[in-house]
């Protein structure tokens, strides 16, 4: 038997558009580093009320470059990401509690979904391509009944509370435990620094697919 | 003859520690990829609201005008001050002992320091951050690749491999193997 796998905590928000980055590169290497990847939905929100930050896209020239930004890495990373036309009165009046509520539902009951479901919401909100996540739409209505039960709403609060105890000042952070010892890196441009922590090597945000590692 | 260069500016503050980090990954990348790589001295308290290195980036910009192959040494030895061992860099000696590490003469030294609150010197840093600033920063450093009659600007140290794949370049890392300098 060989090494044990590597425990990475993947802490994200479906509002979050560098969330969906740093999560397909994750699940890119998950079959071929020798690690565990955890899917942590939680609430950029509470993130933000908790260490007092403010979400870049306020302040105009950090949305402008955002909106760049994004436009580059959806072909350096083959994501097909688009920044919707209202993307800020998204981020600031609709939110994402429903939907993280939801994703945290999902984690509880059908986790295997969790991964599919996860990217079906970001292709919703980020991306003019949607597709189905292959629910049932009787599994997808008894999870939205679920979203408000103190069971999920609670779930969804701590797993918030952990990235804030990790030192989080926004999402994604991925949490690294190695050698006995814990790394929180922040954003979808840390991987690489990852690959440097973990003894792996970095083949890029799109490495050949290779079998699933058995 | 080959393609031509594709020019890269680096707009960077010595106050700033990821200006530091882009500045030595692309140094060591200026004699593997086919670019031209500038350097831009800037006032990162022309674009936020810290300050602290006025007199440091003064003594950049001069240095720019006057003996711009020593840029990159200069700037290097004013981060090694700040950034590696915690020391001063706003009084002038200790601009002097950057210099000096530098490898410039003491009268060199003085002489560029001196000309820091010349009008000529303080125009051009101010024209240097407000270029940036054009180019839509919001902190430093910045690194505005053209390529193909296009204009990328990238904001911070961790966008070097996207930078590799707009140049159609090979991204080897943040310590690529040493070349020979290209010919």
């Amino acid at each position: 038997m060989g090494p044990l796998p590597r425990t990475l905590e993947l802490f994200y928000d479906v509002l979050s558009p560098y969330s969906w980055l740093g999560f397909e590169i994750l699940c890119r290497y998950q079959n071929i580093w020798n690690i565990n990847l955890q899917l942590r939905p939680s609430l950029i929100a509470g993130i933000m009320k908790d260490s007092g930050n403010k979400p870049p896209g306020l302040l105009p020239r950090k949305g402008q470059y955002m909106a760049n930004d994004l436009k580059l890495l959806r072909h350096h990373l083959q994501i097909p990401i688009q920044l919707p036309k209202d993307f800020l009165s998204v981020m600031l009046e609709k939110g994402s509690l429903s939907a993280m509520r939801f994703l945290t539902a999902v984690n509880l009951e059908h986790p295997e979904m969790l991964e599919k479901a996860s990217r079906e919401l970001w292709m919703r909100l980020w991306s003019r391509a949607a597709e189905k996540a292959g629910m049932s739409a009787e599994q997808a209505q008894g999870l939205l009944e679920k979203i408000s039960t103190p069971k999920v709403k609670n779930q969804l609060k701590e797993t918030t509370e952990a990235a804030c105890r990790y030192g989080a000042f926004g999402l994604p952070i991925t949490v690294a435990h190695v050698d006995g010892q814990t790394h929180m890196l922040f954003g979808s441009d840390r991987m690489e620094l990852l690959a440097h922590l973990l003894g792996e090597k970095w083949m890029g945000p799109v490495p050949p697919a290779v079998n699933a590692r058995l």
